[in-house]
C-alpha cells in the first residue's frame, strides 16, 4: 500500500515534469511559429526567394533596302568585368589574363586598380564581347566577376546617325528616332520571383513563385531606304566639299504618301561613339530641328494660292520695275533687268520677288497686300500647307517655326510682301517639303512619316498606305499648273542637266539670314536650297537639298541644285522609272 | 489472436439484395482500439508526407534540367545575335563598296529600258 503510493508520486513527479517540458516547448514553439510568423518568413524569404528583373529587349529599326527590311539598328550584349582586390590571389595572373584577351578593352590603369585592396568594387575592363568573357571565366579567377550590358550595335556606322539618334548608358534614346520611339522601343521589363536553391536555380516549390515574361519593344521599319539615304549623304558632302558649305541638309520624301526615303545631314557623327561627340549641336537634325527663313522655294506656294484663289495665272502680266514699294519699305529683286511687262511664269524662272509680291498684292485689292490678303495668305501657308507648326513627324526636337497671324502685331503687310518670297517666317524643310509634296501630288497634304511598318515574329508587316490629313488643299488644276510652271522654270535653264523622258521641276532658293541681334539680315551669309520634284505623270519623288556655313554666301542655282540633280538622275534609276515620250 | 466467423441470415425484407445474391456478410471480429488507430493515422500521414517529399524532389530535378536547356538556349540565343551582328556587318553598304566585287564594278554608259 505504502510502495503503491510512492509510486504514484513518482509517476505525478514526472508527469508534471514531462508537462512542464511539453509546455516550455509549445509556448516557445507558439511565439516562434505564430507570434515571430512575419520576422521568420521573411528570413526565410531573404534566403530563399529570388526576385530578378527580366530586362525587356529594345526593339531593333529597319531600314528599307529596295524594297526589303535590312538592319540598321541592333543589340549586342557586352561585359564590364569588375574585380574585388581584396580576394583576387594571384593579380599577375589576372592581368596578364585581361592583356592578352581585352587588351584593347582593360582600362588604362587596370594595374593598380587591382592593388587597391581596400575596396571591392574596381572595373577593370569594358564592352567586353560574349566571346573574351568566356575566354576570362575558362581562366577562372578568383575575385573577377561580370556583369552583362546591352548595347546598341550600328552596323551601317553613320548613315542617318541625327536621324536615329542615339541611346545613353542608362538605356534611354535620345533625339532621333530612338528619343521619339524610347517608350514602343524599350518596351516593358518583366519580373521573376522564385525560391532557388544555394546556385540560384530557380525551383518550381513554393507557392508564391511569380514569372512575368517581359514584352520586347516593337521591332520597327523605316521608310528610309538605305541605299537612298547613303546616296543623299554622299552627294550631300560632295556638295559642301564642292561649295565650300560646313552643313547640310538633303530630305527625299515620296509625295503620294508622306513617307520620308531619305534624310541626311552634315557633320554627323557615330551614334555608336555618340559620347566622343563635343558639340552637341552635331546631334540635331536640322532637316526638323532648325527653322530657317526658305526663301524662294515658298514663291511656289505663293504662286499656287494665287492661283488657286483666281486671281492670277501662270501667263498673267505684271509691270516689273525691279523694285516695289509697300509701307514704305522698298523690296527689290536679287536677279535685275527682266524689266517691263512680264509674265508670272517668267517671275518663276528668273525668281523675282516683285512677281509674288504683286501676287500678294492681288490676293487682296490689287494695290496693297490688304488684312483680306493676309488671311488668304495666312490660311493657306498655315492651315493648308502647314508651315509654322509641327509635322508630327515621329523624331524627337522636332521645332515648329514662326508664321505670324494676321491678327499678331507682327503679321503686317511689310512682313506678308517678304511672305510671299519666303522670308519674315521661320519653317524646316521637312515642313516645307511635305506642304510643297501637297502642292504637286493634286492637293493631298500627307503627314510626313518615317514608319513604314513593324516586323512580328520574324515577319514584315507593312502598315496600310497613308490617308491624306487633307485633301484639295489646292485644286487639281492647280497643282497641274504649278507643276508646268515649275518644269518650265528649270527646263529652260537646267533642262539639259536632267534625263531625257522625265518631268522634272524645281525651284531655286537663296535666303537671307537674320541677324542676332534682330536688326534685319546679314551681309555675308546665306542659305542655298533647291527644292524639286521627279517622275512622269505624277511626281514620285520631292527633294529638297539645304547649303550652309557661317559667313559663307551661297546661292540656289549654283550651289544647292547640282546636289539635288545629282540625287534626282539617281533615283530614276533606282526607282527604275520609266522615261515617258 | 482468433478468428471467428458467423453467418447472420437475415430476411430478404430487410435488406436490398436481390435473388441469387450472396446473402452471407462477413464481419470482422478484430476489433482495434484508439491506440492502434493513432499510430495507423500516423503512419498513414508519414507515408503521405513520403509520397509528397518524392514528387517534390522529382519536381526540382526537372527544375535543374529546365535550368540547363534555359542556359542552352540563352547560349544559342547569343550566339545567334552575334552572327546576326556579324551579317549585318558584312552586308553594309559601307563593306559591300569597300568589296573587290564592286571596285570592279563600273558604272553603265547607257541605260535602255524594255516596255512590258
Amino acid at each position: 500500500m505504502k510502495q503503491t503510493a510512492l509510486h504514484t508520486r513518482r509517476s505525478r513527479i514526472i508527469a508534471t515534469i514531462l508537462f512542464v517540458i511539453v509546455s516550455i516547448f509549445v509556448i516557445r514553439l507558439f511565439y516562434i511559429q505564430v507570434v515571430q510568423h512575419g520576422y521568420y518568413t521573411a528570413l526565410a524569404d531573404q534566403e530563399q526567394l529570388k526576385k530578378e528583373r527580366i530586362p525587356a529587349m529594345r526593339g531593333l529599326i529597319y531600314a528599307k533596302n529596295a524594297g526589303s527590311p535590312t538592319l540598321l539598328v541592333m543589340n549586342e550584349t557586352v561585359y564590364t568585368v569588375f574585380a574585388d582586390p581584396a580576394i583576387i590571389k594571384d593579380r599577375d595572373k589576372v592581368a596578364e589574363v585581361m592583356k592578352r584577351v581585352a587588351g584593347g578593352n582593360v582600362r588604362k590603369d587596370f594595374e593598380s586598380l587591382l592593388e587597391r585592396t581596400e575596396s571591392r568594387y574596381q572595373i577593370i575592363a569594358t564592352k567586353v564581347t560574349h566571346l573574351q568573357a568566356d575566354k576570362i571565366k575558362d581562366e577562372g579567377l578568383s575575385g573577377v566577376g561580370f556583369q552583362a550590358v546591352s548595347q546598341r550595335v550600328y552596323p551601317e556606322g553613320e548613315l542617318a546617325a541625327q536621324l536615329l539618334g542615339f541611346v545613353d548608358t542608362e538605356g534611354q534614346g535620345k533625339y532621333g528616332f530612338e528619343g521619339y520611339n524610347d517608350a514602343e522601343l524599350q518596351g516593358v521589363d518583366g519580373r521573376l520571383e522564385t525560391v532557388t536553391d544555394v546556385s540560384d536555380v530557380p525551383l518550381t516549390i513554393g507557392d508564391r513563385n511569380i514569372r512575368e515574361p517581359a514584352q520586347d519593344g516593337k521591332n520597327i521599319v523605316l521608310s528610309i531606304d538605305r541605299n537612298v539615304q547613303s546616296y543623299a549623304e554622299q552627294a550631300l558632302a560632295g556638295g559642301l566639299k564642292r561649295t565650300g558649305a560646313t552643313k547640310g541638309s538633303v530630305l527625299i520624301m515620296d509625295p503620294t504618301s508622306g513617307k520620308v526615303m531619305a534624310m541626311a545631314n552634315l557633320p554627323t557623327y557615330n551614334p555608336a561613339k555618340y559620347f566622343n561627340v563635343s558639340d552637341i549641336g552635331a546631334f540635331n537634325n536640322g532637316a526638323i530641328s532648325i527653322p530657317y527663313e526658305p526663301g524662294s522655294d515658298v514663291k511656289t506656294l505663293t504662286m499656287a494660292t494665287g492661283i488657286d484663289k483666281g486671281v492670277v495665272k501662270p501667263s498673267d502680266t505684271f509691270i516689273n520695275t525691279d523694285a516695289i514699294r509697300i509701307d514704305g519699305w522698298t523690296i527689290g529683286n536679287a536677279t535685275r533687268g527682266m524689266t517691263g511687262t512680264i509674265s508670272f511664269q517668267t517671275a518663276l524662272t528668273w525668281s523675282l520677288n516683285t512677281g509674288f509680291v504683286t501676287v500678294a498684292q492681288r490676293l487682296g485689292d490689287g494695290k496693297t497686300i490688304t488684312r483680306s490678303a493676309r488671311d488668304t495668305m495666312y490660311q493657306y501657308f498655315h492651315d493648308r500647307f502647314r508651315l509654322g507648326q509641327l509635322t508630327g513627324v515621329e523624331l524627337a526636337n522636332e521645332a515648329p517655326g514662326i508664321l505670324y497671324s494676321p491678327q499678331h502685331q507682327e503679321g503686317n503687310a511689310i512682313r506678308y510682301a517678304t511672305m510671299a518670297f519666303g522670308q519674315g517666317l521661320d519653317a524646316t524643310l521637312v515642313q516645307v517639303t511635305a506642304g510643297f509634296g501637297a502642292m504637286i501630288n493634286g492637293g493631298s497634304y500627307y503627314k510626313p512619316t518615317v514608319i513604314d511598318g513593324y516586323m512580328v515574329d520574324g515577319a514584315y508587316r507593312p502598315l496600310d498606305a497613308p490617308k491624306p490629313v487633307e485633301s484639295g488643299i489646292v485644286k487639281e488644276s492647280t497643282s497641274d499648273s504649278m507643276r508646268t510652271m515649275m518644269e518650265t522654270a528649270r527646263g529652260s535653264s537646267f533642262g539639259y542637266l536632267d534625263r531625257q523622258g522625265y518631268k522634272i521641276g524645281g525651284k531655286t532658293g537663296t535666303s537671307q539670314v537674320a541677324r542676332e541681334d534682330g536688326g534685319g539680315y546679314k551681309d555675308d551669309e546665306t542659305i542655298a536650297t533647291y527644292l524639286g520634284y521627279g517622275g512622269t505623270d505624277m511626281p514620285e519623288y520631292v527633294i529638297m537639298v539645304s547649303l550652309s556655313g557661317d559667313g559663307t554666301v551661297l546661292q540656289g542655282a549654283r550651289d544647292a541644285l547640282p546636289v539635288f540633280t545629282d540625287i534626282s538622275n539617281w533615283m530614276i534609276n533606282y526607282l527604275k522609272i520609266q522615261p515617258k515620250g | 489472436m482468433s478468428y471467428q466467423q458467423n453467418n447472420y441470415y437475415v430476411s430478404r425484407r430487410q435488406q436490398n439484395w436481390s435473388r441469387n445474391q450472396n446473402t452471407t456478410r462477413y464481419a470482422s471480429a478484430v476489433k482495434l482500439g484508439p491506440v492502434t488507430h493513432t499510430i495507423l493515422v500516423a503512419l498513414m500521414v508519414a507515408v503521405l508526407g513520403l509520397i509528397y517529399l518524392t514528387q517534390a524532389t522529382r519536381a526540382t530535378g526537372y527544375d535543374y534540367e529546365a535550368q540547363a536547356i534555359d542556359s542552352q538556349i540563352a547560349e544559342l540565343n547569343q550566339q545567334k545575335g552575334e552572327l546576326e551582328i556579324e551579317n549585318a556587318r558584312l552586308t553594309a553598304l559601307e563593306t559591300i563598296r569597300n568589296s573587290s566585287v564592286a571596285r570592279e564594278m563600273t558604272t553603265p554608259s547607257s541605260t535602255q529600258y524594255v516596255n512590258q
